[in-house]
């Protein structure tokens, strides 16, 4: 695995205002971790320059962009690794349960310090790189090389009370082979269309359950795949469950919505459409009881845990 | 010194550290990160003597996690200065795991951790400061390493800024074969004095071909100013392609013979101020192991006053400085009116002591006469 060195770090605008407000709003300093992909992108070199002359790798061969897609956020310090800042990949795995995306890094929350990494941030970030990596994807080259998870970012607030900016953020890439940090740059890619351009590269993912949708009423499907019987079974399964929502409705029933029964069949989908509504509101008003409940066991922690701290109040 | 606003376990620690550190580690900035609560303390900046310069850590707990040992930011020009991460050179394998230790085995109620982490770091630091003087491209500074080095107790740091040029500092304790704590009758020091030598010397850049003199301070304990002030010392010169190891010997034996010259000193003082009982009578106050400042209460007819005597260390090439305080006159501030510093008035240091005695204690009773039309004008006014 070689000792790549990124060009520039890539998130998209809504990923760093939620890491940001994650941050804001917990009562102390939090980490988490960082998930995406790498990217190569080969820039064209059009100059007349002679081979010889360009050094620098980034010149005639490729770049390697990093993009953050989502992040899990522990709600506490030290949450993945030891005081001394050693990764522990089972605590890391918990951190990361269900995200379909690969670990590109992590990330650190501290309220009023020096934007600079500290001494446990820059130990865990060599640690973690030490332990993960995940591929670079490349369209043109399918045979993609390794590169180490090493990207990490840090959120602060400003030191003094200057009211010119409340957040900061850097993102920094260890590099194994200078044993240091090195800050890059951050790019935001935002939605509009000024953007349009970025999101060639760009490509967040978000996970939609697969669901076998038979027209079981045609009669023209030939060849149909008989498939295993686990794949069937799943297929039922999931039938199942979009029953129960939208009951019973079939998918061939929808070509009912053009022609002669229209203004029926229309009412009675619309009936339908405003009972799923009322599901969700109700499951709507569970959340916010049980969120508020939540709330008040995290209240209750901390008291214990100021107790034990010997806080006073 | 109490820390209001800090936990109780976290203002024991700090407690702890400020009063047990060998070096004086002061406090410089205290905030809370705690974002429910500001009130709670939880970060603050150390400033610890390094190099016979200062370096500032910032030390970041977490009120709301007790449990965890605190985290540390560093000065921004030690962005490789990272003493957790593994790949650090074996010799350093003791230093390493007594860290290492500190941090895993963290007991927030006990309150001698913090110290103990801030000594491991700071030893890690010094270790980090060598290896980064080590890789300065300079044969002069190279050499001076391999022969200073077997003194112990070398600290030394790299300095390089934007737009300052870059230079490596070297602090060296000066060893000298006395005790100064006990060459002083009834000495009040706890701790023993010691003098260093700063040396800072500038890199070669690539258009000079010759070295330039590095820059020599002498710094020493401030309690020392007492005995003998190092400023007073005129330090040697460093001739051309001199070195550190040629260098020292010499200026330890000239600050050995001064310092025993200050100490005989300490027994002049003593007797002038003997020599002045016979005119003024007995001193008020008079500090006894250093002898550099006696009161004494008199009069000029009806006029009572006291007499302030500051003695320097260079005395009696110095003459001494007087200033007279009125004892039957207030100013507007009720404080009772003082005269300026007087130093001039016949001296000379040849004279022996019971002639200086004699000579000032005229001078007195002149300006006596003066004060006490000062005095009057003083209290007229207002």
């Amino acid at each position: 695995m070689d000792d790549l060195s990124l060009e520039k770090i890539e998130i998209s605008g809504s990923i760093l205002a939620s890491m940001i407000q994650r941050a804001s709003s917990s009562p102390s300093d939090v980490d988490g971790l960082i998930f995406g992909q790498i990217h190569r992108i080969v820039s064209s070199n059009l100059s007349d320059d002679s081979p010889a002359d360009s050094f620098s790798s980034s010149s005639s061969s490729d770049q390697i962009v990093a993009t953050v897609t989502s992040f899990a956020c522990s709600g506490k310090t030290v949450s993945f690794y030891d005081p001394l800042g050693r990764v522990n990949s089972r605590r890391v795995d918990s951190l990361r349960v269900d995200s379909p995306d690969r670990l590109i890094g992590w990330f650190s929350a501290r309220r009023k310090t020096a934007n600079r990494p500290s001494m446990r941030e820059s130990a865990v970030t060599s640690s973690l790189s030490s332990q993960f990596h995940l591929p670079i994807e490349d369209s043109q080259n399918p045979k993609s090389t390794n590169m180490a998870s090493s990207v990490f970012f840090l959120l602060t607030t400003p030191s003094t009370d200057q009211c010119i900016h409340t957040h900061e953020y850097r993102a920094y890439q260890f590099r194994s082979s200078k044993q240091r940090l090195e800050p890059r740059s951050v790019g935001v890619v935002n939605i509009g269309p000024a953007f349009r351009g970025h999101y060639g590269s760009f490509i967040p993912k978000s996970g939609f359950p697969p669901l076998v949708c038979e027209l079981d009423s045609s009669a023209m499907v030939v060849d149909r795949d008989e498939g295993s019987l686990g794949a069937k079974k799943q297929a039922a399964k999931d039938q199942k469950e979009i029953d129960a929502l939208a009951e019973g409705l079939q998918v061939g029933d929808l070509k009912r919505l053009v022609g002669a029964e229209a203004a029926s069949f229309t009412g009675g989908i619309e009936d339908m459409y405003e009972r799923m509504l009322a599901k969700i509101q109700s499951l709507a008003s569970d959340v916010e009881t049980s969120s508020a409940f939540v709330f008040q066991q995290e209240k209750h922690n901390r008291k214990l845990r100021n107790r034990v701290a010997r806080i006073g109040r | 010194m109490a820390f209001e606003g800090f936990p109780p376990l976290i203002a024991d620690q700090l407690h702890y550290l400020l009063n047990h550190s060998p070096d004086s580690i002061k406090i410089e900035n205290v905030w809370s990160g705690n974002k429910i609560n500001p009130k709670i303390l939880d970060r603050f900046t150390l400033v610890i003597p390094y190099c016979l310069e200062t370096i500032k850590w910032d030390v970041i707990y977490n009120s709301e996690y007790a449990f965890d040992p605190p985290d540390f930011v560093f000065g921004p020009d030690d962005e490789d200065f990272m003493p957790c991460t593994s790949t650090i050179t074996p010799d350093d394998d003791d230093h390493i795991s007594s860290l290492k230790k500190a941090l895993s085995e963290w007991d927030n109620e006990d309150s001698t951790r913090l110290l103990v982490l801030i000594q491991g770091l700071r030893d890690q630091y010094v270790a980090y400061q060598r290896r980064s003087v080590g890789q300065v491209d300079d044969d002069r500074v190279k050499f001076e390493i391999s022969t200073v080095l077997t003194r112990k107790g070398i600290e030394m740091q790299r300095a390089s800024g934007v737009d300052k040029p870059e230079e490596v500092k070297f602090a060296v304790p000066l060893v000298m074969d006395m005790n100064i704590n006990k060459m002083v009758v009834g000495c009040p020091w706890k701790h023993q004095q010691k003098i260093y030598l700063q040396v800072v010397y500038p890199i070669l850049r690539k258009f000079e071909s010759t070295a330039s003199a590095p820059r020599l301070r002498l710094v020493s304990s401030s309690e020392l100013k007492a005995l003998f002030s190092v400023e007073d010392v005129k330090l040697p010169p460093w001739m051309d392609g001199m070195c550190l190891a040629e260098y020292l010997p010499h200026l330890e034996e000239t600050l050995e013979r001064q310092i025993q010259e200050a100490v005989s000193a300490i027994d002049l003082r003593r007797s002038f101020i003997e020599a002045l009982t016979i005119f003024l009578g007995r001193p008020l106050e008079a500090n006894p192991t250093f002898c550099r400042q006696a009161t004494f209460l008199t009069s000029s007819g009806q006029f009572t006053f006291m007499v302030h005597f500051f003695f320097s260390t260079q005395f009696p090439k110095q003459q001494p400085t007087l200033m007279l305080q009125s004892c039957q006159h207030l100013n507007q501030s009720s404080v009772p009116v003082k005269s300026n510093l007087l130093s001039e008035y016949p001296w000379s240091p040849r004279w022996e002591v019971g002639r200086m005695a004699e000579r000032l204690c005229d001078f007195l009773t002149d300006e006596a006469v003066n004060f006490k039309k000062y005095c009057n004008e003083v209290v007229l006014q207002h």
